[in-house]
């Protein structure tokens, strides 16, 4: 049965603590079982997709099991015609896109190692891209969610219609928990037309106040780029706009955002393809990574106070996306105790801007023995603690990975 | 209840306190008028420190709260529960701070929805959850019931523009909820807020997100002989990979009810569609000529584009007064709010126009046909014994109709009082106690809005147990690790 106890493996190990043994179900049915029989142990388990995110949260106080959800990997249903599809946690992003485009569809989504990232992972740890910009964070996308909970109860929330206001918003609410809140076994996805063309304009050597000035800029001419991004060189910024649609409106689109800007060019076809399988580079090196957000309009306020954190971050980049208020650091921690109060001198840069914060995606144990990767608890930690003992009472699930030491 | 009202009209001045039984009247419903109750009290806060005050009576004489915007809602989310007091939000009407730079707009729960844009309209600004009602609805009654609207198809709901929220607890917390910058450390407890429909606590602020206007909007309006066409239009349109900002369709009895009641002049067609594309100005014109193909190829009659903004207006004018509308053609009505899978509208609308003929009663539909958000409006007259019954029974009918089609009971209306009961028919046991436990992490106490979206109530704190497994389960499972 593949719900019994399966051997540790490498990947199984979640920021160096190793577990007991993992669990793989193959079906909803398996992983409700094998909830069931942690439970009736009272064991605790943290569940792993493709371990892309697995750097992000803190240690596990505790970890007997892993479930693996790649093998919850099947599409339940796809209507292409309501643009809907319903597909295990545990299949890649990469995968489910090779069987949407031959129906010209697409979920519009796209977090780093879309080869290895599972959708259930992406959920759980609210995963995304520089499609956010237009498409939103994936809980926008989410529209029914089926979860195991700790006590191996199955439950399920939203539906397979995009409109729907009945009940309790769980798909969201599920949306970034990092599996302490219940297994995410599958997901209901709206999903997009693939665009019949796309263009990308790239803008060199901007100036952080320049990168700031892009997003009112571009809401001045009126067009509404797929994504928005901007790169730290050597010599400031790169800033890359992305359109996607039907040919007329993107051409028009690309040429009006280069007129307006006075210089740039355009990419296209493999080029373009090039150019943001850089900024996913960006986004995925160093043993440090650093999210922060902070109001879109004080953008280069934020990347001031940014500063001391990169300049500790020995061969540290930067990825910024304007229009959602976030930037992506990334580097290695040469010194931990610099690293350290580079973090906590950009949260108190950060907090004045719009609440904004910064969490560590990824730190090496010197630097997270120094700061907690998530900062200081939000103000609605009492609330969250209390939904964590409704629906996890035991602390079974991933404990201690979550805010605040949930 | 006296010595209730007493304290309350301490906090917030006897004139914002009504006991009066002529001046309840209004508050005995919402915008759902039958099933009407009537509250012990209603009181009106002007501040969070007053609602944490009024929340703080309540617990301690153990009186339920049903918070209530305008009152427009059409699912009883504000109906009063009997002798609990109605917290009315009306007074809190304030536009707190506007950040145009940052596209942000942070505003009391009173706040009319159409204000906020109207404030920020001279700065090519607005706010993009429009529904029918958004001249008399308010934000906090929108955070309610995760309002949508027309347009909702290209721009989302409104729990797709709230950044940030300051909600009252039962236990007398005061709670910030969410950013408004991104990504908010935490569970995304704002997700659960809005289209909690007052059961999770009482919004007291809310910071919205702004759009910056389309630079355009190509408008059409489209005739066919029967809703079997014009469904296969919107289909194709969609399959074409356009995402238009909006897509109605009206069927016969509806544009009948229009026509009387704003004079737009449309024919006495089978269907028709009001489809609106917006964006930059390249991609709308391809798009609106495309579309146009579209629906010509799928058997329009007749396809209409205004001549300008004016009459434009008058086309939706046409479409958002249907409702009412319908009052022309018939002395009572039903408002329906049921979602089914695009792909199945053509289907659905014929079953639900056999289910009327078999109970004798007509149903007029007028909806988003873009994301299958039916509004059938069942017509009866409440005159003729057993009539309205009859209306409500199909009514009915027509959600579980939606359900077993792979929708949902409520597309943007919200479950409240009146559709409850129906919960328990999309949802399973597990679901719904899943909901019951989120409940609880907020309100442990069901004092706010008892009685509604839940068919059964649950107390906090009751648990099954632990898991027990079955022996035999325990004898196959124990030796595996």
């Amino acid at each position: 049965m593949s719900a019994a106890p399966l051997p540790v493996e490498t990947n199984d190990t979640v920021l160096g603590v190793r577990p007991r043994f993992a669990v793989e179900p193959e079906t909803l049915d398996e992983a409700a079982e094998a909830m069931r029989a942690l439970a009736m142990d009272r064991l605790a388990v943290v569940f792993v997709g493709g371990g892309t995110d697995l750097e992000l949260g803190a240690v596990p106080a505790r970890l007997d099991a892993v479930l693996r959800t790649r093998r919850l990997d099947r599409i339940r249903e796809h209507a292409p015609s309501d643009q809907i599809v319903a597909v295990g946690a545990g299949m890649t992003l990469a995968e489910l896109q090779r069987r949407l485009a031959p129906h010209r569809q697409r979920l519009a989504i796209d977090p780093p190692f879309p080869e290895r990232a599972t959708l259930g992972g992406i959920v759980a740890a609210n995963a995304f891209g520089p499609r956010r910009t237009r498409y939103g964070p994936v809980r926008d996308l989410v529209i029914g969610i089926t979860v195991v909970r700790a006590d191996g109860v199955v439950a399920r929330g939203g539906g397979k219609v995009v409109k729907n206001v009945a009940g309790f918003d769980l798909p969201r609410l599920l949306c970034g928990s990092l599996g302490t809140l219940g297994l995410v076994a599958e997901v209901v996805f709206r999903l997009h037309p693939l665009p019949e063309a796309s263009a990308t304009a790239i803008l060199e050597g901007l100036s952080a106040t320049d990168v700031q000035e892009t997003l009112p800029a571009l809401r001045e001419i009126a067009v509404e780029p797929t994504a928005l991004a901007a790169l730290g060189t050597n010599d400031g910024f790169t800033v890359a706009i992305r359109f996607e649609g039907f040919a007329p409106g993107v051409k028009d689109q690309v040429e009006r955002t280069l007129a307006r800007a006075g210089r740039g060019a355009c990419v296209e076809g493999a080029e373009e393809a090039a150019f943001w399988a850089r900024h996913d580079a960006i986004r995925l090196g160093g043993a440090v990574r650093a999210r922060a957000a902070f109001a879109p309009a004080a953008l280069a306020r934020a990347l001031e106070g940014l500063r001391p954190l990169r300049e500790a971050l020995a061969g540290g980049e930067i990825a910024v996306h304007p229009a959602l208020g976030i930037a992506l650091l990334a580097g290695e921690a040469a010194d931990a105790q610099a690293a350290a109060a580079g973090v906590a001198s950009a949260r108190a840069a950060l907090a004045p801007l719009g609440n904004g914060t910064l969490v560590l995606a990824a730190a090496p144990p010197e630097l997270r023995a120094r700061t907690d990767p998530w900062g200081p608890p939000p103000d609605g930690i009492e609330v969250m603690r209390r939904l964590k003992r409704e629906l996890d009472p035991e602390a079974r699930l991933a404990p201690g990975r979550f805010v605040g030491g949930i | 209840m006296n010595d209730v009202a007493g304290r309350m009209a301490a906090v917030v001045g006897p004139g914002n306190v009504i006991t009066d039984a002529a001046e309840l009247l209004v508050y005995e419903a919402d915008g759902l008028t039958h099933g009407r109750t009537r509250p012990a009290v209603v009181v009106l806060p002007a501040s969070t420190e007053e609602v944490v005050r009024i929340v703080g009576i309540a617990r301690e004489a153990g009186i339920p709260l049903v918070p209530r915007g305008a009152g427009t809602g059409l699912s009883g989310g504000a109906r009063p529960v009997v002798g609990g007091a109605v917290v009315s939000l009306a007074r809190m009407r304030r536009i707190l701070e506007v950040d145009l730079a940052n596209g942000w707009v942070r505003v009391e729960p009173g706040v009319i929805n159409l204000d906020v844009t109207r404030a920020v309209s001279g700065a090519g600004m607005y706010y993009a959850p429009d529904p029918s009602s958004q001249g008399v609805c308010s934000i906090g009654g929108n955070v309610a019931e995760n309002s949508g609207g027309a347009h909702c198809l290209k721009y989302g709901f409104t729990t797709n523009h709230i950044l940030a929220a300051r909600v009252v607890l039962s236990d007398g917390a005061v709670v910030d909820l969410g950013g408004p910058a991104a990504d908010a450390p935490g569970y995304d407890l704002l997700a659960a807020l809005v289209g909690s429909e007052g059961l999770l606590g009482i919004v007291t602020e809310v910071t919205l997100r702004l759009l910056r206007k389309p630079e355009i909007t190509r408008t059409f309006f489209a005739t066919f002989p029967s809703t079997d066409e014009a469904g296969n239009a919107v289909s194709g349109i969609i399959a074409a990979g356009i995402l238009p900002a909006a897509i109605e369709m009206m069927d016969r009895l509806a544009i009948v009810a229009a026509k009387a009641a704003t004079g737009v002049d449309w024919p006495d067609v089978g269907a028709a569609l009001l489809m609106d594309a917006d964006g930059p100005r390249a991609e709308v014109e391809h798009v609106a000529a495309r579309a146009v193909e579209i629906a010509r190829a799928s058997g329009a009659l007749e396809v209409r584009v205004p001549r300008d903004e004016a009459e434009r207006a008058l086309m939706w004018k046409g479409r958002k007064s249907a409702f009412a509308a319908v009052g022309r053609i018939s002395p009572s009505y039903l408002v329906e709010d049921g979602v089914i899978p695009r792909s199945e509208i053509a289907r659905v609308l014929r079953e639900i126009e056999r289910m009327a003929n078999e109970v004798g009663l007509r149903v007029a539909n007028v909806f988003h046909a873009g994301d299958g958000n039916l509004h059938p409006l069942v017509l009866y007259d409440a005159r003729n014994p057993g009539e309205e019954e009859r209306a409500e029974r199909l009514g009915g009918e027509i959600l579980r109709l939606c359900i077993r089609s792979g929708g949902s009971i409520t597309g943007e209306h919200g479950v409240g009082a009146e559709k409850a009961r129906y919960m328990a028919e999309q949802f399973g046991k597990d679901d719904l106690e899943t909901m019951a436990r989120v409940r609880c992490a907020f309100d442990g106490i069901a004092l706010m809005n008892p009685g509604k979206v839940f068919p059964t109530p649950r107390l906090c704190g009751e648990r099954p147990g632990p898991y027990r497994p079955h022996p035999a389960e325990v004898a196959g499972l124990a030796e595996r690790w």
